[in-house]
């Protein structure tokens, strides 16, 4: 999925890391909505190794939790509540950076 | 059509005791206005507390609070034969359960509750802080001390009613949802309700009536003249993130709110009895229908007494928090059985409905089939409070 250009003005672009890969991303964006545009749409796995992700986009269904590196630890967050930053560095599957 | 039982409300206790009216043959009918498990039977934490809890060691609380070890004793023999009786897994764990103490005020607290509770039958122990610390090293340091009951535990309260309610079918009960009483009232020797069904009124006669309505008991009896003295109770509760298993027991504290304990996936539940805040109606009366909201104060709370006896919860992030509505009696303990006021009418609500349901939903059925109640729950009996009930006129 791809951001609408036309007419639209953002902030200069910062670069987030998932699962390894650097990606583009504005501020005032969620991480949800720059994995959506990166095309990271597995956003973890349930108990059984099935793929899951977005779905409410609103806090709710827990679907889109991912790992964050926060202060020297993996820390659980759900990808659409919360805002990207320079540096910010996630993860799909625990401890793998 | 003349029912033997009419049960009204699909929670757990209205399931289960479904189940053992339809295996006594008595063909029961139960009408459950939204789903079943929808209350507070699938909004509890899960817990299976049969130590004597910290609200009844609470100063002003009723001394009677002890009088519940007794039924406590019934319960456990009820929890553990209850998967082989409804012959499917049910996610319950008897492993133990420790009630922490964190200070000398705590650990005095706790030796005379062990005392008392050892009189009454009750085999709990009293151990130092290093030796709960030998059966849950991430405890902290500073707990000095812990009461231990070895068949404590936890349940999934999110199957337990099902399981009921798919037995009780099974065994020739009618179970409906989306069927809300409008009225009940007094029939000749029986009772007459009124059902709405999808947009359709019916209605149907009935010899006896439960009322399987958790917080809803006081008002639909209220409805008919009669007091029932139960308090709304809406609680908050919260799970974390899977963690690598660590925690088999089920952990309350002696002094303040808290229950504990780790899912089969490894979430950690975490509760105790924290109130959240019901939604209010246009005339300020709690509306009993809407979910309660969380109080952030209280969730940061309860969160805190988690993580200064379990330090390593710092690591673990919340995937949700939730609010339910349950009651409690006047005197804290279930009220449970026939209501003197109105015969045929029966009831059981008002305190640790969980831990306490399979066993009371038991002994309802019991009183009906058997015509009397049982004797193990004469304490418990709605009789106790028939003053209340003094000016009723029959209706």
């Amino acid at each position: 999925m791809s951001r609408i250009a036309d007419g639209v003005t953002r902030p200069a672009p910062i670069t987030v890391e998932i699962d390894g890969a650097m990606v583009p991303a504005h501020p005032g964006e969620t991480l949800a909505a720059v994995m959506i545009a990166a095309g990271a749409y597995r956003m973890r796995d349930d108990r059984s190794g099935a793929p899951r992700g977005l779905l409410c986009n609103m806090g709710t269904c827990s679907e889109c939790f991912v790992w964050i590196a926060m202060d020297g630890a993996w820390r659980r967050r759900r990808a659409c509540l919360t805002l990207v930053s320079e540096g910010l560095c996630i993860a799909t599957q625990e401890g793998q950076p | 059509m003349t029912h033997e039982v009419l049960i009204i409300g699909g929670g757990l206790l209205g399931c289960a005791a479904a189940w053992h009216l339809a295996r006594a043959g008595l063909a029961p009918r139960l009408i459950e206005a939204r789903g079943i498990n929808a209350g507070a039977s699938g909004q509890n934490a899960g817990s299976l507390h049969f130590q004597i809890e910290r609200r009844f060691l609470e100063p002003g609380a009723s001394g009677q609070g002890a009088d519940i070890v007794r039924l406590n004793r019934l319960a456990i023999e009820e929890w553990a034969g209850l998967e082989e009786q409804l012959s499917r897994p049910l996610d319950i764990h008897m492993h133990g359960g420790l009630m922490l103490a964190e200070s000398e005020a705590d650990l005095a607290l706790l030796a005379s509750k062990v005392a008392r509770e050892n009189e009454l039958g009750l085999p709990t122990q009293l151990l130092s802080g290093a030796e709960a610390r030998d059966l849950v090293p991430r405890l902290a340091p500073h707990v000095c001390g812990a009461a231990w009951l070895a068949r404590e535990g936890h349940a999934n309260p999110r199957i337990l009613a099902d399981a009921f309610a798919h037995a009780a079918r099974a065994s020739g009960a009618v179970i409906e949802t989306d069927s809300r009483l409008l009225d009940l009232h007094r029939d000749g020797h029986g009772w007459q309700a009124t059902i709405e069904q999808a947009g359709q009124i019916s209605t149907a006669r009935a010899r006896h009536v439960i009322l399987a309505t958790g917080h809803w008991t006081a008002r639909i009896a209220a409805r008919m003249g009669l007091n029932i003295p139960l308090y709304l109770a809406p609680l908050m509760m919260s799970v974390t993130d899977r963690t690598a298993p660590f925690l088999p027991y089920l952990i309350q504290h002696v002094g303040k709110r808290l229950s504990m304990k780790q899912t089969d996936d490894g979430n950690m539940v975490i509760g105790g009895g924290w109130a959240s805040a019901p939604q209010r109606m246009a005339d300020g009366m709690p509306d009993l229908d809407a979910p309660p909201h969380l109080v952030p104060d209280n969730l940061r709370a309860n969160l805190a007494v988690a993580a200064s006896v379990l330090p390593c919860l710092r690591g673990r992030s919340l995937i949700r928090s939730w609010t339910g509505m349950t009651c409690i009696s006047a005197d804290q303990l279930p009220v449970v059985g026939q209501v003197p006021a109105a015969p045929g009418l029966y009831i059981a609500a008002g305190g640790s409905m969980f831990t306490l349901g399979p066993l009371l939903a038991r002994m309802l059925a019991r009183s009906i089939i058997e015509r009397a109640m049982p004797e193990e729950i004469a304490l418990f009996s709605a009789a106790r409070f028939a003053h209340l009930n003094a000016f009723v006129v029959p209706s």
